[in-house]
């Protein structure tokens, strides 16, 4: 099972580059995929979902290529994109057994699918109340349900715990990680503890390129060493974000508790252990300071 | 500073449609009305007579075109200004301020204005070029070219702005069964000026005041200055298009600007202003709860439902702690072979989802126009109660093909296998078994009476109707193009048995099976072609 994407650039209109020249390739496992808005990740979502032709380059599902034979893709693929709707009129079941026939299941396993799905993301309660009266984090369950029907193979999820309260995020990390055994799970958030707790692979995209694809292990032994908490008073709080790459601040009794990243030590700095949210603002900041030179 | 908020609220509104695509659509229609009008097309004919094609009878004329198009099709392009906010959440940040709701609706009928004044604009400049074209007069003179738009035209649009906003304020007028009753409103108001008119055919101040797009107005000076030159001449009066062979003419100095035609015409704009705020009583203000009270009683959960925290979010039982501790699972699913069943079962669910929602008297109404259909004399059947049956449907089939963008489903409809051989080809058999059982009655009754040709007619009519709106739906992504296209088509076809536009046929004589059965397969072909290239892959 592998997911190649070779070389990918989309432009649009205006000549406006959202991807550029990007490489990844996927085995089985979860990928975060992670960068600051208008990166490119909804654009590489809406291409691996078929959704969107490449400008240039190609993407391959287990040697196929995409652009050949977009069905081999389809039939294997489960999507939940970024900003979707839902037939205000129909409740969870008939819209989920909708789904189901278009994705071209069978009645009897989709009665079965439907009924573990809806237990799955705690809708069973509220399963024949139309989905106009539905909450935004009620309608993100039901778009993450619909995802899952056909069992795919190929999970592509865009920022899937927006909207979310903290128990559902927790319950939906739970499945990602259950799930990502004999499956390829691409997960775009902003939020990095979501990609934290659950993925096994880590992509940082920045200005339509990538930044970085390695595990998180590795991308936190990038800032091993490089992570430092001072306390300052709050009027040189200003004076410390223009010198240091800041991560965090708290405000305490004693002064601003300020989060760094730096090569070497501040004057009366503490070293922290690092999180990914460090590595992430450091490969980001790198790539800027390196693209900017 | 209100008039400052005002003109910022117009100006941002007028802006975003203008700067749509559908904005350059409308105005390439409102070019070709005018180029209709400039080439003969489009003609004003008093029986045999028309003006002579100077200033004064170019403007006129012209504006007739403007008045009577854009009072028609205008509402239909300008409808959906408050409905946008909405989508675009921009609604519920205007809730937010010290906006009152007359202002907000007076805001949009300018803004409706403008945009169907820039329509009108359009057609004035291609009144200019008419006039050099023609070249039977060669002196433009501006104020009788032009102040016709102005009295006439530009008042005719405020007017129909300003439905526009009460229709979509009124809820039970919000969506298509409003498309549809505009177009019988519009109808009754153009015939309401025409039936006080004396015998002799002189006008009084009960035509010009209830002559809200300047129709009666303008065409009743024309006939009354042709009848003092030409006795010949008797009462007939057409905005033709196609047959416009006229073969007499005379000279027209224009509109006699008299204080009871300055007046009417200062109603119409204060109508509209009226009419604006009256929309705004039934403004909801984009609080959703107004917006689901219709709904509410039937839709309420039951007492005992899981209860709803603050934002909304259904508590979890005691034990999805448990639950959420343990690792998630889900069954593996079988590997499927492809089924025959697959388009059946997706024809059932797109069939669900197409008469969903219905409330019971739909059902109720569909049912007694089917069995009155066969219980009535065959003539009486085809050409009156089937004719009802065909337009009962409309909102049904006006969803077909606009769906998946009203909704935003498209990602996870075209993200899923076969989706243009399979969920498109549903959605049209879906349309055509509404189409065959609403309508179903006369056949039955064309059956039991042997009538083949008619019946060759019904077949026709019922693979053409689903063909017509898959392709508007999903050629405009709009249900309104499909519910104003029909209704005009069935109100002048069907409905009064004209050969050429009866897609039902209605009577032997209006009957055109095979004509229809081709335009079926060609919007059926367009259809395709239109969902294919919305699609990245096939």
């Amino acid at each position: 099972m592998n997911l190649s994407i070779q070389h990918v650039s989309k432009q649009y209109r205006g000549n406006v580059w959202a991807l550029r020249d990007f490489t990844l390739d996927l085995r089985p496992g979860v990928l975060g995929l992670l960068g600051p808005n208008g990166a490119g990740k909804t654009t590489l979502m809406s291409i691996l979902s078929t959704i969107t032709r490449t400008t240039q380059g190609r993407v391959l599902w287990n040697d196929i290529d995409l652009a050949r034979n977009p069905d081999a893709i389809r039939s294997v693929l489960g999507y939940l994109p970024q900003d979707f709707g839902v037939y205000p009129n129909l409740n969870a079941v008939e819209f989920l057994e909708y789904l189901a026939a278009v994705k071209g299941l069978d009645a009897a396993t989709s009665r079965r699918r439907i009924d573990e799905l809806l237990n799955l993301v705690n809708l069973n309660d509220v399963r024949k109340r139309p989905l106009g009266g539905y909450s935004g984090g009620m309608k993100q369950r039901i778009g993450i349900a619909q995802a899952l029907l056909n069992d795919p193979q190929l999970l592509i999820v865009d920022e899937p715990t927006a909207g979310l309260d903290p128990e559902e995020r927790v319950r939906f990390r739970n499945l990602l990680s259950e799930l990502s055994g004999e499956r390829v799970v691409i997960l775009s958030t902003h939020i990095v503890s979501d990609v934290e707790a659950t993925a096994t692979d880590i992509a940082l995209i920045s200005g339509g390129t990538l930044v970085a694809h390695a595990a998180p292990e590795k991308l936190l032994q990038q800032v091993e060493g490089k992570v430092w908490e001072g306390v300052v008073p709050s009027n040189e709080l200003q004076s410390i974000k223009q010198q240091y790459l800041i991560s965090g601040t708290a405000r305490r009794a004693d002064g601003v508790h300020v989060r760094m990243l730096a090569p070497s030590a501040p004057s009366g700095a503490q070293p922290l252990a690092p999180t990914l949210e460090d590595a992430y603002l450091y490969c980001l900041n790198t790539h800027r300071v390196g693209a900017a030179a | 500073m209100k008039a400052r908020v005002l003109y910022h609220l117009v100006r941002a509104d007028f802006l975003e449609r203008v700067r749509r695509y559908n904005f350059l659509v409308t105005l390439a229609f409102a070019v070709y009305l005018g180029y209709c009008a400039a080439t003969g097309k489009i003609v004003v004919r008093l029986d045999e007579y028309r003006g002579v094609f100077n200033s004064a009878w170019v403007g006129c004329a012209m504006t007739l075109v403007a008045s009577l198009f854009l009072s028609l099709i205008g509402f239909y392009i300008v409808k959906g200004s408050i409905e946008r906010d909405q989508e675009t959440r921009v609604g519920h940040i205007l809730a937010t301020t010290p906006m009152t709701k007359s202002f907000y609706t007076v805001a949009k009928m300018i803004s409706n204005f403008a945009v169907l004044a820039s329509m009108v604009g359009v057609i004035a400049v291609a009144a200019v070029a008419m006039q050099f074209l023609k070249a039977e007069d060669p002196h433009v003179h501006l104020w009788p070219l032009l102040s016709p738009f102005v009295l006439f035209a530009l008042p005719s649009v405020a007017f129909t702005g300003a439905v526009a906003i009460l229709f979509e304020s009124i809820p039970g007028l919000r969506g298509g069964i409003g498309n549809v009753v505009y177009f019988f409103l519009w109808t009754a108001l153009l015939a309401v000026p025409i039936s006080s008119i004396d015998a002799a055919g002189r006008l009084n101040a009960g035509n010009y005041f209830s002559d809200f797009n300047g129709t009666v107005s303008i065409m009743g000076q024309m006939q009354e200055d042709l009848r003092a030159v030409a006795p010949d001449y008797s009462h007939g009066s057409s905005l033709t298009i196609g047959d416009t062979k006229t073969t007499k003419t005379f000279l027209w100095n224009g509109l006699h600007p008299t204080p009871t035609l300055y007046l009417s015409r200062i109603t119409t704009l204060l109508v509209a202003v009226i009419i604006a705020l009256i929309a705004a009583v039934f403004f909801h203000r984009f609080d959703p709860a107004q917006e689901w009270s219709l709904n509410k009683s039937r839709r309420a959960p039951p007492a005992t439902a899981t209860p709803a925290t603050a934002n909304g979010f259904a508590n979890a039982p005691p034990q999805a702690a448990a639950a959420l501790a343990s690792s998630a699972h889900l069954t593996p699913l079988p590997k499927s072979k492809s089924s025959p069943f697959v388009l059946s079962r997706t024809i059932a669910a797109e069939l669900k989802l197409m008469l969903k929602g219905h409330r019971w008297w739909w059902y109720a109404v569909a049912a007694g126009l089917f069995i009155a259909s066969i219980a009535s004399p065959v003539d009486a059947s085809r050409g009156g109660v089937a004719v009802v049956a065909l337009l009962w449907p409309i909102l049904v089939w006006s969803q077909m093909g606009t769906r998946e963008a009203r909704f935003n489903t498209a990602s996870l409809i075209f993200s899923s296998q076969r989706s243009l051989v399979r969920q498109l080809p549903a959605v049209w058999i879906a349309g055509l078994i509404v189409a065959a059982a609403t309508n179903g009655g006369l056949a039955i009754r064309l059956l039991i009476a042997h009538d083949r040709p008619a019946l060759a007619a019904w077949l026709a009519c019922t693979l053409f109707i689903p063909s017509l709106a898959l392709a508007l739906g999903i050629w405009s992504g709009t249900s309104k193009v499909f519910e104003a296209i029909y209704t005009v088509w069935w109100y002048i076809g069907p409905a009064h048995h004209l050969p050429g536009l009866d897609f039902l046929g209605t009577s032997p004589e209006s009957a055109e099976p095979t004509r229809y059965l081709i335009m079926g397969a060609v919007l059926l072909a367009a259809a395709y072609a239109g969902r294919r290239s919305k699609l990245a892959y096939a």
